[in-house]
């Protein structure tokens, strides 16, 4: 097995396969990592319900087997979690997971050699609180009588307790202010060939649909983790049709068109007023700094330059502490919308910080989180 | 308005001096600040030159730190391409300075109001050359945007 091979597989142990998002490889091939012990420890997400998890580090072979499943309505990440930790570990990880790793190990906070990244296809993720409020609106169901969730043919399918399905396209949730976050609208990272190993279940076809996940091996290590889980008796695979590969990669084509779209139309050029349009979103800024701590590509400390202004002593007409993260994070920023996601008083952060990454990334040629190529920041000398 | 109090408004956005915060490197600019003087170039009293060892010791920071305290105009500048005295601190300030660019000018502050240039020390005249052209640039712009109330 090599590099750039692609396979169809699926999990050997029935209930995975049964439980899995798409036919529960990825959980077996985890699994088969810890048990075989090509890593120490493995990362997955412990379901509470279907709007929240928790992301574990186990070094349990039954934990990792019971996580099997696509939790759409959890967008955690994954970096901080495993940094600077010094761990020999496996972990599934979306486009934004990936991403944010890599930087980490750029920033020496993780050890990309010891660390195995399965990357997962991602269409994106939704949050939770805003799950529960299109349960109610859009689908008049209460959120405790969902039981099940899935993504098919552009519709968001929920299922009830009752067993009736609910079905809604994507394109009108989101044109109701519902659906995926805003940063996964205009994601250009769909198949995450920035990991170890690629898996999703676009490409799977016939009778495999839904109980098959299709991979692609991306480097030696992802050859590994798979070769290892065969060879432990925990997955199965075979070769893709012709029909399935280029079906993959129609998909992603689509999904990346339409992420690009998103982009255009998200970030219509301000051609006056950005200073007061900076000042009127960041104005309820409460200094809570939750927005720095959880963004995965910054590797500082709990004391750091951004944090040395953050008070309510930076009562200055445009706030210092921010002032320097969208200076820092012009060239770092991966848009992965944890910091929206967690600010308490709802600022659009990723959209505040993604308009000076923007032309920053694009006018340097830098893509974070997507190869090991140096932030420019830290060159000597611009290649412009 | 009556015509006298028209004439009187004009002597008046005339008058206003803009407060501009030129970081200079002490083996160039600042030198070249000084040749300036020395030389008897005419500029306006309106820089405020802030020495630093190195341009590559000026740190985005200090160029907002500036903005946010009243400057109605930020100079980065140093040695020439090449002739930094620390090898190469002034390829780290064009990088640092690309970013910082881009930050500023996103924030919607007119590109006027942030410049680099590199000065050796002999060019007395390039500096107050500089400084004047600045100046006139920003008396047309009135004052910034960040300056905090109260802050001339
Ligand atoms: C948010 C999300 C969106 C996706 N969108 C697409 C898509 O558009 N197209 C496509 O081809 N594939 C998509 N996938 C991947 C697909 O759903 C399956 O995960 C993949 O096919 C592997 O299936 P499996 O049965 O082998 O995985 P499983 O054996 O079910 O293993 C899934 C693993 O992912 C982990 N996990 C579950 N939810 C999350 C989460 N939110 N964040 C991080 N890790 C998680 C679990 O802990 C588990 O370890 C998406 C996955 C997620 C999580
Ligand atoms: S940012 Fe991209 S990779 Fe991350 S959850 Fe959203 S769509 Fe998936
Ligand atoms: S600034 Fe926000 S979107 Fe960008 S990497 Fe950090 S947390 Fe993610
Ligand atoms: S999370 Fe929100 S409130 Fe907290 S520091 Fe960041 S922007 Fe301010
Ligand atoms: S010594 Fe002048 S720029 Fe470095």
């Amino acid at each position: 097995m090599q590099k750039g091979e692609m396979y169809v597989g699926w999990s050997t142990k029935e209930e995975v396969r049964k439980r899995g998002g798409s036919g529960g490889l990825v959980t077996s091939m985890l699994a088969a990592a810890l048990e075989k012990k090509l890593v120490d420890a493995v990362v997955v997400l412990k379901k509470i319900n279907e709007f929240e998890a928790v992301p574990i580090i186990t070094s349990d072979v039954n934990e990792v087997l019971n996580s099997a499943g696509s939790l759409h309505s959890v967008p955690s990440h994954f970096a901080k979690l495993i940094a600077n930790r010094n761990l020999k570990v496996a972990l599934p990880a979306k486009g934004c997971d990936v991403r944010g790793i890599i930087e980490q190990g750029k920033r020496n906070a993780i050890n990309l050699d010891n660390t195995f990244i399965v990357g997962l296809n991602c269409g994106g993720s939704m949050h939770p609180v805003v799950t529960r409020e299109m349960l109610e609106v859009m689908y008049k169901i209460k959120p405790e009588d969902v039981h099940g969730e899935e993504i098919e043919k552009g519709k968001l399918i929920f299922e009830t307790k009752d067993g009736k399905e609910h079905a809604i396209t994507i394109d009108e949730l989101e044109e109701k202010g519902f659906g995926r976050r805003e940063s996964c609208r205009y994601c250009t990272i769909k198949v995450p060939n920035n990991s170890d190993i690629a898996c999703g279940n676009w490409g799977v076809t016939g009778d495999l649909v839904g109980k098959a996940t299709f991979v692609e091996i991306n480097s030696e290590k992802g050859a590994k983790l798979l070769q290892n889980a065969i060879d432990a008796g925990y997955v199965q695979v075979q070769k893709p049709d012709d029909k399935g590969i280029a079906m993959r990669g129609k998909i992603k084509g689509v999904m990346e068109e339409l992420g690009k779209k998103w982009k255009g139309k998200i970030f219509v050029p301000i051609e006056t007023g950005r200073l007061e349009y900076f000042r009127k979103e960041l104005e309820h800024c409460i200094d809570c700094g939750a927005c720095k701590t959880v963004c995965p590509t910054c590797s500082c400390g709990d004391i750091s330059k951004c944090t040395q202004y953050h008070s309510r002593g930076d009562a200055y007409k445009m706030s210092m502490y921010h002032l320097v993260r969208f200076l820092h994070l012009a060239d770092a920023c991966i848009g992965c919308g944890q910091c929206s996601d967690v600010c308490p008083v709802d600022i659009p952060l990723t959209r505040l910080y993604r308009r000076f990454a923007n032309p920053v990334q694009e006018q340097l040629k830098y893509e974070p989180g997507m190869d090991m190529q140096k932030p420019p920041y830290f060159e000597v000398k611009l290649n412009e | 308005m009556s015509a006298e109090a028209l004439a009187t408004s004009a002597t008046q956005t005339n008058a206003w001096e803009p407060k501009i915060i030129a970081f200079c490197c002490n083996w160039c600019s600042y030198g070249g600040a000084d040749s300036a003087g020395m030389g008897r170039f005419q500029q306006p009293a309106s820089a405020r030159i802030i020495r630093v060892m190195c341009s590559g010791r000026i740190d985005p920071l200090h160029v907002f730190n500036a903005f946010l305290e009243g400057a109605d105009a930020v100079l980065v500048t140093g040695c020439h391409i090449g002739d930094c005295h620390y090898v190469n601190g002034n390829d780290k300030t064009k990088i640092k300075y690309k970013y910082l660019e881009n930050v500023v000018h996103e924030l919607g502050i007119e590109k006027e109001r942030l410049q680099l240039n590199w000065i050796s020390a002999s060019e007395g005249e390039k500096f107050a050359n500089f400084i004047r052209d600045v100046t006139a640039q920003i008396k047309k712009l009135g004052p910034s945007p960040l300056k905090p109330e109260g802050v001339a």
